[in-house]
């Protein structure tokens, strides 16, 4: 019989030889894998379920980023292990930070939760470099590049040496992170400059 | 739309470079390393002759026993640093192996315990240690640099200790160069000093690998 190790080590191997079904079935059973351990660790830190599945599409952009790490005479499952380790604790961090920023906002910053935002430009844009210096380092890469320095989607991904694909879904995200990002900020009391 | 849809499409996006870049070739990062340290070396030796200028002694001091010693000992320490860097680069890599860094440590330590010469553990006049220390931090930046960058090309899971290994083998480097120009042959000034200057070294490379090595 053979087991998890062999099987994903060889899945991994024929993706390297351009077996593009074999790489996509392993990649889907990584992701199935990941959901259920992801769950687990981010209701025990309070947050939210729609960002277990964003942190398992960032292991498996991890993992097919860092694929040629992997050294075909070692085993596969550390490699994959110490990713995912990596990524979590990484994840952990910034969403502990974000959660203690939530806890911050006391009940009458709240109550101007829904306020209009404020009309002066340069501030925005002061706060928009501050909420991107706040993104995680593939993040904040992916929009740097994109929406500051106007390179292509091509372009970026060439750079950053990860698939279009992976710099689209990377960039959709960092917004989302964004918005809620200057929609608390909204709440803080004006003067409080970075 | 659903999430997992969204991740079923990221994971079809990702499957279509299968065979593709990077992926493609074995990562031979061990020979790039290789190629890194020479050239770290080279820019360190050129570093140390620019500082110090070529001594008219300079013949005599790579003939001297003490000299041996110095290369020996922090190339030595750099030779486990490699080994260290090397496991850092690689998710899933051999931990901390101190051991490594044994032979090294011992060969400096051996120098410190059976010195005989008498030759204070300050150095030869009040700023040797200030120089020593000074031009080995000095010339370990490019090294630590191009180490820094040579593992931004593996993927270090702990990104703090890869820098420390970083520094480590940047310091050792650094130390070996600085031997050409070292003018306290005191095993005891050697042992406290260079260790100290390649542990600085090591805990710049800390700090820098924890920002520069995250990914």
């Amino acid at each position: 019989m053979e087991t998890r190790e062999q099987i994903w080590a060889a899945a991994m191997q024929a993706g390297r030889h351009g077996d593009t079904g074999a790489y996509e079935r392993l990649l889907g059973e990584i992701a199935q894998a990941l959901r259920g351990l992801v769950r687990g660790r981010l209701a025990r830190l309070g947050s939210a379920a729609h960002e277990a599945e964003d942190l398992v599409q960032e292991i498996l952009i991890g993992l097919h980023t860092k694929r040629h790490t992997w050294d075909e005479g070692r085993p596969f499952l550390p490699w994959l292990y110490a990713i995912v380790r990596y990524k979590l604790a990484d994840a952990g961090r910034r969403l502990r930070r974000e959660a203690h920023y939530r806890r911050d906002v006391t009940p009458d910053q709240w109550a101007t939760l829904f306020e209009a935002p404020a009309q002066d430009f340069d501030r925005a844009l002061v706060d928009l470099d501050r909420h991107v210096n706040g993104l995680p380092v593939g993040q904040r890469e992916v929009v740097r590049a994109l929406a500051i320095d106007g390179a292509s989607v091509r372009a970026t991904a060439q750079q950053l040496q990860t698939s279009e694909g992976a710099v689209r879904v990377t960039l959709h995200r960092a917004f989302q992170r964004l918005a809620a990002a200057a929609h608390l900020d909204r709440t803080k009391p004006t003067g409080d400059k970075p | 739309m659903s999430p997992v849809g969204d991740t079923d499409r990221l994971i079809h996006s990702l499957a279509l470079e299968a065979g593709t870049g990077r992926g493609r070739t074995a990562f031979r990062f061990e020979r790039r390393l290789l190629l890194v340290v020479v050239l770290a070396l080279a820019v360190a030796v050129a570093l140390v002759f620019l500082l110090f200028g070529v001594s008219p002694e300079l013949t005599a001091t790579v003939r001297s026993a003490p000299f041996h010693h110095k290369l020996a000992s922090t190339l030595v320490l750099a030779g486990g640093g490699f080994f260290l860097v090397r496991e850092a680069a690689r998710p899933g890599g051999k931990g901390l192996a101190l051991v490594a860094l044994v032979p090294g440590m011992a060969l400096l330590g051996w120098g410190g315990v059976t010195d005989m010469s008498g030759l204070p553990v300050m150095g030869g006049s009040g700023i040797s240690v200030p120089i020593c220390v000074g031009a080995i931090i000095l010339v370990s930046l490019p090294a630590l640099v191009l180490i820094v960058g040579a593992l931004r090309t593996g993927a270090a899971t702990r990104p703090t200790l890869a820098g420390a290994t970083a520094g480590l083998l940047a310091g050792a480097l650094a130390a070996a160069a600085y031997a050409l120009a070292c003018k306290n042959d005191g095993g005891l000034f050697v042992a406290v000093w260079y260790s100290a200057s390649i542990l600085i070294v090591a805990g710049l490379g800390a700090i820098v690998g924890r920002r520069a090595l995250a990914w």
